[in-house]
């Protein structure tokens, strides 16, 4: 019986670190759905009434809207962009691709502040300051990494000569890409999309420095929100975040448990 | 199909450097139209860089490729209309049987029912109709093959090329698809160009090989003129099997025949470098008679005592010590006449002809 204790301890110590990281999450859930005037847990019983007006505000509606936007054309940028990249690295396989890799995951490793700070400054010289356009170039280039990443390893298992036997048989440059290449690289392709969505759908820092009046994405509105009055809607928008990342995760949650196999 | 004789493939003083070493070293090789060559040799030899040049996936750093009088040197692979088997087939995973058979067609923008019905004909003769909505990874390795080779046939290539098309598969798989591949050349009389490392695939396929070694071709010709007179030691010993008699050659009174020293004496037909000198000469196992008692009227006789033995179905193989050195030799095991002991005593001889004069190439 001396290893029973120490069997137990571990299923315990999972449980504790898995609530640590989910309980803040799952809190703004039932917050959302409280009787009272201030951000707390239901009293007397839940109510719609904070989800009434999450959605009957035109502020968060608009919010909602360009954070939709924002994060679709930063996805399609970065993933357009990322999936060549990564194509390009691959087919060249020297010591100047490797170099381009690293550099493309300079916006991932400096510090969000820092890279804001270089966004403010430079967006100021060309006018792109609270501009969607800016905002999604912005993104974009924080959310390159990932299709790079994912892009990169659905390369690995790849096998070139699907390429080489494409060109033998008369396809264009273009023809080997569109009908070979990319259909094998889909699910890295997918999950590297989902990543850099999640990556814009939720980004505050970058927006706070290059943002002004026009641009209000939902994470700064629900900034905003806290500073100026803080009522219970921005549980219910806390909500609706949460659960829009994890909708958009579930091909990714699925494609891991089933990619070792299909490869 | 077209009635005129297929061009001939010509490489001419075909180089390739990868950093400092040239993996293929001014080769030049005439494919005859319509033949089945085969570009035999040991792995890093050169033979599929050889290959790719010209498929068209490798630029060579010098020399040209030629079919019939056209330059195809500065032609890129997709324009080359060269057909070609890949080493484990290379299927693409995302389309069914029918859409890579089809992809050629579809490529060359033709129309959905031509595209269909010309890659179920094509599937047809590889026997697989009825296959054409499975995808690659529901069929078996033989299977792939043949969509592979389907594939590459539909558009009616000038030239097919073969990267070792059958190294995947088992051993009496790849005996059946010899000969269908082999068939199937003699039905369409298109070039194929096949590369392989497999010394029986190269002679049972074949019009013609040649032994690349080095980045060069070692010996060119074809399969039975190659095996029986190898030209050098290399070649003798990378097809099939040889024994090696190191020693001098000077006149015999026998016409077109010398006499051989090499810690024994016997007769050999002279071959190309017929001057009395330093020779080799390469004896296959298989002709060497083994005997208890002494032969009578043989040139070449030696005694020895038996090492070992070993049975492999059709055939015994035996190691003989003699005066000469250590000897292999194989008989029948059907009826043998004989039935090796260890330390038996026997005697070995052969034919004058049995045995070659071979270049010594060894490293």
């Amino acid at each position: 019986m001396v290893v029973a204790p120490k069997r137990r301890v571990l299923p315990v110590l999972a449980w504790v670190v898995l609530l640590f990281l989910l309980l803040p999450c799952i809190l703004v859930v039932p917050v959302s759905l409280t009787d009272t005037d201030y951000l707390a847990m239901p009293e007397q019983g839940l109510s719609l009434r904070w989800w009434h007006t999450l959605f009957a505000s035109p502020e968060w509606m608009v919010a909602l809207g360009q954070s939709l936007g924002i994060g679709l054309a930063a996805t399609a940028i970065a993933v357009s962009a990322g999936t060549l990249c990564a194509i390009g690295c691959w087919r060249a396989r020297n010591r100047w691709s490797a170099l381009v890799r690293a550099l493309i995951l300079v916006p991932m490793i400096v510090p969000t502040v820092v890279y804001a700070l270089g966004l403010f400054r430079v967006y100021a010289k060309v006018g792109l300051l609270d501009s969607f356009t800016g905002v999604i170039l912005a993104h974009a280039a924080l959310a390159l990494p990932y299709p790079v990443l994912t892009v990169g390893a659905a390369l690995t298992n790849f096998d070139p000569r699907l390429e080489q036997a494409a060109r033998n048989l008369g396809a264009s440059g273009w023809q080997v890409l569109r009908l070979v290449t990319l259909p094998n690289l889909k699910a890295g392709i997918l999950s590297g999309a989902i990543f850099a969505f999640v990556v814009s759908w939720d980004e505050l820092v970058v927006v706070l420095f290059i943002a002004g009046r026009r641009v209000h994405t939902l994470p700064r509105q629900i900034w905003s929100g806290i500073r100026e009055n803080l009522d219970p809607t921005i549980a219910a928008v806390a909500t609706l975040l949460i659960a829009v990342t994890l909708l958009a995760l579930i091909p990714v949650l699925r494609g891991s448990r089933t990619a070792p196999k299909e490869a | 199909m077209s009635e005129r004789q297929p061009e001939a493939l010509l490489l001419d003083g075909v180089s390739k450097a990868y950093g400092k070493t040239w993996v293929v070293d001014r080769v030049s090789l005439t494919i005859p139209g319509g033949s089945f060559f085969s570009l035999l040799g040991p792995s890093g030899s050169g033979k599929t860089t050889l290959l790719m040049m010209i498929a068209g996936f490798v630029t060579p750093d010098g020399g040209s490729v030629r079919l019939g009088g056209r330059d195809l040197t500065p032609v890129p692979a997709e324009k080359r209309n060269f057909g070609m088997v890949f080493q484990g087939y290379a299927l693409f995973p995302n389309m069914t049987v029918g859409e890579n058979v089809a992809f050629s067609l579809r490529v060359r923008g033709l129309g959905r029912a031509e595209r269909d019905a010309r890659a179920r004909a094509a599937l047809d003769t590889v026997h697989l109709g009825g296959f054409e909505d499975r995808f690659p990874k529901q069929l078996s390795g033989g299977q792939q093959q043949r969509v592979a080779l389907a594939r590459a046939l539909v558009f009616e290539p000038a030239v097919l090329l073969l990267d070792e098309p059958l190294s995947a598969l088992d051993k009496k798989l790849r005996e059946g698809l010899q000969a269908e591949l082999r068939e199937v050349q003699r039905r369409i009389g298109k070039t194929f160009v096949c590369v392989t490392h497999d010394q029986d695939e190269a002679l049972s396929m074949s019009d013609r090989i040649a032994i690349v070694r080095g980045g060069r071709i070692a010996q060119e010709g074809e399969p039975d003129d190659l095996f029986e007179n190898p030209a050098s030691h290399f070649v003798a010993d990378f097809l099939g099997e040889s024994n090696f008699l190191a020693g001098d050659l000077t006149p015999a009174a026998e016409p077109g025949l010398l006499r051989w020293h090499a810690g024994a004496t016997g007769l050999v037909q002279a071959g190309q470098p017929s001057q009395a000198g330093p020779a080799l000469m390469a004896l296959r196992p298989s002709k060497i008679a083994i005997a208890s008692g002494e032969p009578c009227g043989m040139p070449n006789r030696l005694p020895g005592i038996v090492t070992g033995s070993s049975y492999r179905g059709t055939a015994i193989h035996c190691r003989v010590d003699t005066p000469a050195g250590p000897m292999s030799v194989s008989l029948p095991s059907w009826r043998a006449p004989f039935n090796p002991e260890p330390d038996q005593r026997v005697w070995l001889s052969w034919a004058p002809d049995a045995a070659v004069i071979v270049t010594d190439d060894r490293a």
